[in-house]
């Protein structure tokens, strides 16, 4: 809305100013009137010279305008930002510590990934199209962000919901279709319920078939924590590659800024 | 049982779309479209079957709901007082 006033003032303007006749009007600018008093007649180039006053006046009073819109704009949108992360710092996700252990056997802890930009992300090998989607978009966006050699590289990480079967041997097969830096996170019920806890994941197994094969229901959401470990921003579903990867981009841009 | 792999991820997928636009065609006609159950049935485990299934089920009320409108359930009367 504010847009559209602007645009509508800026071309009232511009018509008042390019139109005015010669004659003095009650909004005569004074600086106008006075030109206009001192050259009467038809003088072709002192027209020109008239007309090209005002037209660079309203370049000038245009372009301040816009610029100063502009500014005001810009200044809002990191108000926006500023106050986002402050909201979800009092979230406070993954405050705590995890010990899993990674797709090739290895243990691995929070402290581990301090340093990296992490996008986290829950599910289970089992899943139907969810998880395959999100993983796909997470390789999308990290694909994306390493294209941009300014930036420090993002590490994925999968972990499950579902340590029953997903041992370490299912999540190598799983892992490995997706982006080649993801990594994938079990351990045993306890230590997976201890992470997922931490970023208030929830998680239910449903109704085993006769194969006892099940279906996990959980949070669907993907989560950007920062090389302090602090959690910063989450995804869900309705966001694309595109609109996260500008996202990480701007927090990494606002997160490098405070540091110094 | 291991899960699924990537091709037989989009194997079913596949089954499932087919089978999809076979019911949108034949305005979910079930027995129109048995043979694409079947491929969807063989391809793609029991359980991704039922919440494929449930999830059509869903997309198509969500559908009704948005183009037909909702009547909200009559809920407690409010007190007079």
């Amino acid at each position: 809305m504010c847009n559209s006033v602007l645009f509508v003032v800026c071309v009232e303007l511009l018509r008042f100013i390019l139109t005015r006749s010669h004659s003095r009007g009650p909004f005569s600018l004074p600086l106008f009137t006075q030109r206009v008093a001192l050259y009467q007649g038809p003088n072709t180039s002192t027209a020109k010279i008239r007309l090209r006053t005002r037209l660079v006046v309203t370049l000038l009073f245009g372009g301040g305008l816009l610029g100063t819109w502009w500014y005001v704009r810009n200044e809002k949108q990191q108000n926006h930002r500023m106050q986002r992360i402050e909201q979800l710092k009092k979230v406070a996700l993954g405050q705590g510590d995890f010990s899993l252990l990674d797709h090739r056997g290895h243990r691995r802890t929070k402290r581990d990934f301090l340093g990296s930009w992490v996008l986290l992300y829950f599910g289970f090998t089992h899943c139907p199209d969810i998880c395959p989607d999100e993983l796909d978009k997470i390789s999308a966006v990290v694909s994306a962000l390493d294209k941009d050699r300014s930036l420090p590289a993002v590490q994925p990480l999968f972990v499950t919901v579902d340590p029953e079967r997903d041992d370490v041997a299912a999540l190598e097969r799983y892992v490995k279709e997706f982006h080649p830096r993801l990594i994938g996170l079990t351990g045993t019920p306890e230590e997976v319920k201890v992470a997922g806890k931490d970023y208030r994941v929830y998680a239910s197994p449903g109704p085993k078939d006769e194969d006892g094969d099940y279906i996990v229901d959980h949070t669907i959401l993907i989560y950007l924590v920062n090389p302090d470990g602090l959690f910063l921003d989450y995804y869900n579903r309705m966001k694309d590659d595109v609109q996260i990867a500008e996202s990480v981009r701007n927090h990494m841009k606002s997160y490098v800024k405070l540091s110094e | 049982m291991s899960a699924p792999d990537s091709n037989q991820r989009k194997a079913c997928w596949g089954t499932r779309d087919e089978l999809w636009k076979c019911l949108d065609y034949n305005q979910d006609n079930a027995t129109s479209c048995e043979k694409f159950q079947k491929e969807f049935e063989a391809s793609c485990p029991a359980q991704w079957v039922k919440y494929f299934t449930k999830r059509r089920d869903f997309l198509k009320y969500k559908e009704k709901m948005q183009t037909e409108g909702f009547e909200p359930a009559a809920g407690p009367k409010a007190s007079q007082s």
